[in-house]
């Protein structure tokens, strides 16, 4: 049986409360819709309270003498569900606070075939906060001015969780994670670190890939000995870059928009770790250059690197990039393309191992590199990746061509 | 001793009728009968010749008043519901707004708008009519939600030689109650920090503000603290006060009983948006009555305005983003 509220009437347009002079009936007592049931007073006459609804008068609320404000609820009334469906009562309790917020954000109706109301719902529901905003996803115009100032980036922030809306990252949130940051022992980060994260953060943004192969390293190592003066390891791969994207320059090309951007010349550098960094010159038109020829001018470069003192014209503008990380005794690595690049040739560190040799029937202990290639997928799918890849490595199998 | 709302405006109509000679109250039924809320009751037997019955033309009473001006009175006049000053539209937006602007007279008239819901008074009796007078330059609007405030500000309102719109909320008129009247007055066009607090600003006036404390109070037992801005003149409207406010919390939900279009509340967010974009941590938030003719039926009355409830909701909607 729904309980009724029985509530202070406004009793005329400038009356704000009434003081309850009589209790018409009782606790218990059964009473008829309109019937009197209250008598109250206000300072211009004397009025009653009806009853909503036919029911029993479940209890009353008032203490007599006392002054009630328009609203307040006097009294329940149980009715039964029929009664207080009928005079629309059945709808006066407290909504759900789900159904009270929606109510907010819409206010359309359409009517339904049978008459009924339904609630239309907007197309966008809720709040302007996007639904993939998970973590720094998404940054308030609050937060954004906030990291500004900092010096921050949306990567900086992706060990903290957020507590908003879609998990997103809130100013509190954030706040706090900067207090307790404070209380670790921070170093200052170096102009080339910083410069570093900053193209990493931006090459970052695109779904790159790596495809790799065993490169067999005898004929490099036995050319590469017989040489005067010595190409470095990376220049053979350099080299075999430069012939391979010159037969088809597309996979070093860039997407923009639905366009592919196809390198006007093919520039190749090549990585050499400095202080706290990574630097890149560039070999000019490598493809044209024999390796013999190119060798004084990637020492000199090399050179140039370490001492941190490239000129302009030999850094920037190159289509992709060669990394021995094989210098480090490395094997295998995933190494990310620079943000303006699609590609980037990794060499692992050579090592001898054991090789079928069909023409003895056994093994034979041959030397080998690992070659990778990482690559923007956007532009590139693993097949091309993998057949430039195995072009690359098939030049730099006959390096007395390169 | 206790006074209400009401009972502080009779008050200050009093004092500025002692105080200065050049005050007289125009209107209609101000005069014996004391006034439809007795806002003038007495006041023309203690101030004979100076509480005036107007007849019913709203436009005769403001035309009048403006006349007066001029020729160096200060005359207060009583709509009888604030709905009705729509009548005088012209009188107060072309004539007394402008007055100043066109000749250098000043036209130191105060309107006293009784406005705002109460249950059941439909359409004719409920408008809120500050948002109407706030778009014309020439007007102070002042919306006081406060004992205190509509003693001192109605004082304020007659001194100044601005035409002041003064919109007292007839829900406050009984409801709310002051130990003692001021004796010093917070300026003009500043604003106050009603309740303080860290995690999202409500910034509202008049009426709205007791329903903005109320909400205030329940979030505190969330662990929220609301900061409640009374703007207490929407015009003078006092940015930096808001501003200041959104720089602490970061969330800004605005909530007016006038309709939604071209109002205070958006008036606010554009501000806050525009010079302040960057304090801002969640879309700036508003909540008004419905864009309706407000209703007669309780019911319906009590879903056409802000509540506490639907307040209180709109806010966890905010500090949840």
């Amino acid at each position: 049986m729904p309980s009724i509220p029985i509530i202070m009437p406004q009793l005329g347009e400038s009356i704000a409360e009434a003081t309850v002079v009589h209790l018409l009936v009782q606790a218990g007592d059964q009473v008829q819709t309109d019937q009197d049931i209250i008598e109250v007073e206000t300072n211009k006459a004397t009025m009653n309270v009806t009853a909503p609804c036919r029911g029993r008068v479940e209890k009353f609320l008032v203490t007599v003498n006392e002054s009630y404000p328009v609203g307040a609820v006097l009294g329940y009334l149980e009715a039964t569900k029929e009664d207080a469906a009928r005079l629309g009562l059945d709808t006066l309790k407290p909504k759900k606070s789900e159904e009270a917020e929606l109510e907010i954000h819409s206010l359309s109706y359409v009517e339904q075939g049978d008459g009924q109301r339904k609630k239309v719902h907007p197309t966008v529901s809720g709040l302007p906060v996007p639904a993939n905003a998970a973590g720094a996803g998404y940054l308030s115009p609050r937060l954004k001015a906030r990291m500004l100032e900092l010096g921050l980036h949306a990567a900086d922030l992706a060990g903290l969780p957020g507590s908003g809306a879609a998990g997103r990252v809130t100013i509190q949130d954030f706040e706090k994670f900067i207090a307790n940051i404070e209380q670790h022992s921070l170093s200052q980060a170096s102009s080339m670190r910083v410069a570093v994260a900053d193209a990493m953060r931006r090459s970052w943004t695109r779904p790159l890939a790596t495809v790799a192969l065993p490169l067999p390293f005898d004929p490099l190592l036995k050319h590469r000995n017989a040489s005067n003066p010595k190409p470095g390891p990376a220049l053979y791969a350099l080299r075999a870059l430069g012939l391979a994207l010159s037969e088809d320059r597309a996979p070093a090309g860039r997407l923009i928009g639905n366009k592919i951007v196809h390198p006007s010349s093919i520039d190749i550098g090549f990585a050499v770790e400095a202080m706290d960094g990574v630097l890149v010159p560039v070999i000019r038109n490598a493809e044209k250059i024999l390796l013999k020829d190119l060798v004084t001018r990637y020492n000199d470069l090399i050179k140039l690197a370490h001492e941190r003192k490239l000129p302009a014209d030999a850094t920037g503008g190159s289509i992709a990039t060669v990394t021995n990380f094989g210098t480090f005794g490395l094997t295998w690595a995933t190494p990310i393309p620079l943000p303006e690049q699609t590609l980037v040739l990794g060499m692992g560190a050579a090592r001898r191992v054991p090789a079928w040799d069909e023409a003895k029937g056994q093994f034979v202990p041959v030397m080998e590199v690992n070659l990778t290639l990482s690559f923007d997928h956007r532009v590139l799918d693993g097949g091309g990746a993998g057949r430039l890849l195995s072009r690359v490595a098939q030049l730099m199998g006959a390096p007395e061509k390169l | 001793m206790s006074i209400t709302y009401l009972e502080a405006i009779r008050a200050a109509q009093e004092k500025a009728l002692a105080d200065d000679a050049r005050v007289f109250i125009y209107g209609q039924d101000v005069g014996a009968f004391g006034g439809a809320f007795k806002a003038t009751k007495n006041l023309a037997q203690m101030f004979p010749g100076r509480v005036l019955d107007a007849p019913i033309s709203e436009d005769a009473m403001v035309g009048l008043a403006v006349g007066a001006a001029i020729e160096g009175m200060r005359p207060i006049i009583e709509m009888q519901f604030a709905d009705f000053s729509s009548v005088a539209f012209n009188q107060i937006v072309n004539q007394a707004a402008t007055l100043h602007w066109r000749t250098r007279v000043p036209c130191p008239i105060t309107i006293r708008l009784p406005y705002g819901g109460t249950s059941g008074s439909g359409p004719f009796h409920s408008q809120s009519m500050e948002t109407i007078y706030a778009h014309y330059p020439g007007l102070i609007v002042m919306t006081p939600a406060t004992v205190e405030d509509a003693y001192s500000m109605l004082l304020e309102a007659v001194r100044i030689d601005d035409p002041v719109i003064f919109c007292e909320h007839k829900y406050l008129y009984y409801h709310l109650k002051a130990e003692r009247l001021p004796t010093e007055a917070v300026p003009v066009g500043k604003a106050r920090i009603a309740r303080a607090g860290r995690d999202m600003t409500l910034v509202t006036y008049s009426a709205m503000v007791h329903e903005a404390l109320v909400v205030a109070a329940e979030l505190a037992t969330e662990k929220y603290e609301v900061e409640v801005v009374d703007l207490r003149s929407v015009k003078p409207l006092d940015t930096d006060t808001v501003m200041a406010s959104v720089a602490r919390t970061g969330r800004l939900l605005c909530v007016g009983e006038a309709w939604p279009w071209g109002g205070v509340t958006a008036e606010i967010i554009a501000r806050v948006a525009a010079e302040g974009f960057g304090l801002l941590d969640a879309p700036p938030q508003r909540l008004n009555a419905k864009d309706t003719p407000v209703p007669y039926h309780p019911a319906l009355w009590a879903a056409h305005r802000p509540t506490a409830r639907s307040i209180a909701a709109a806010a966890r909607n905010l500090l949840r983003l």
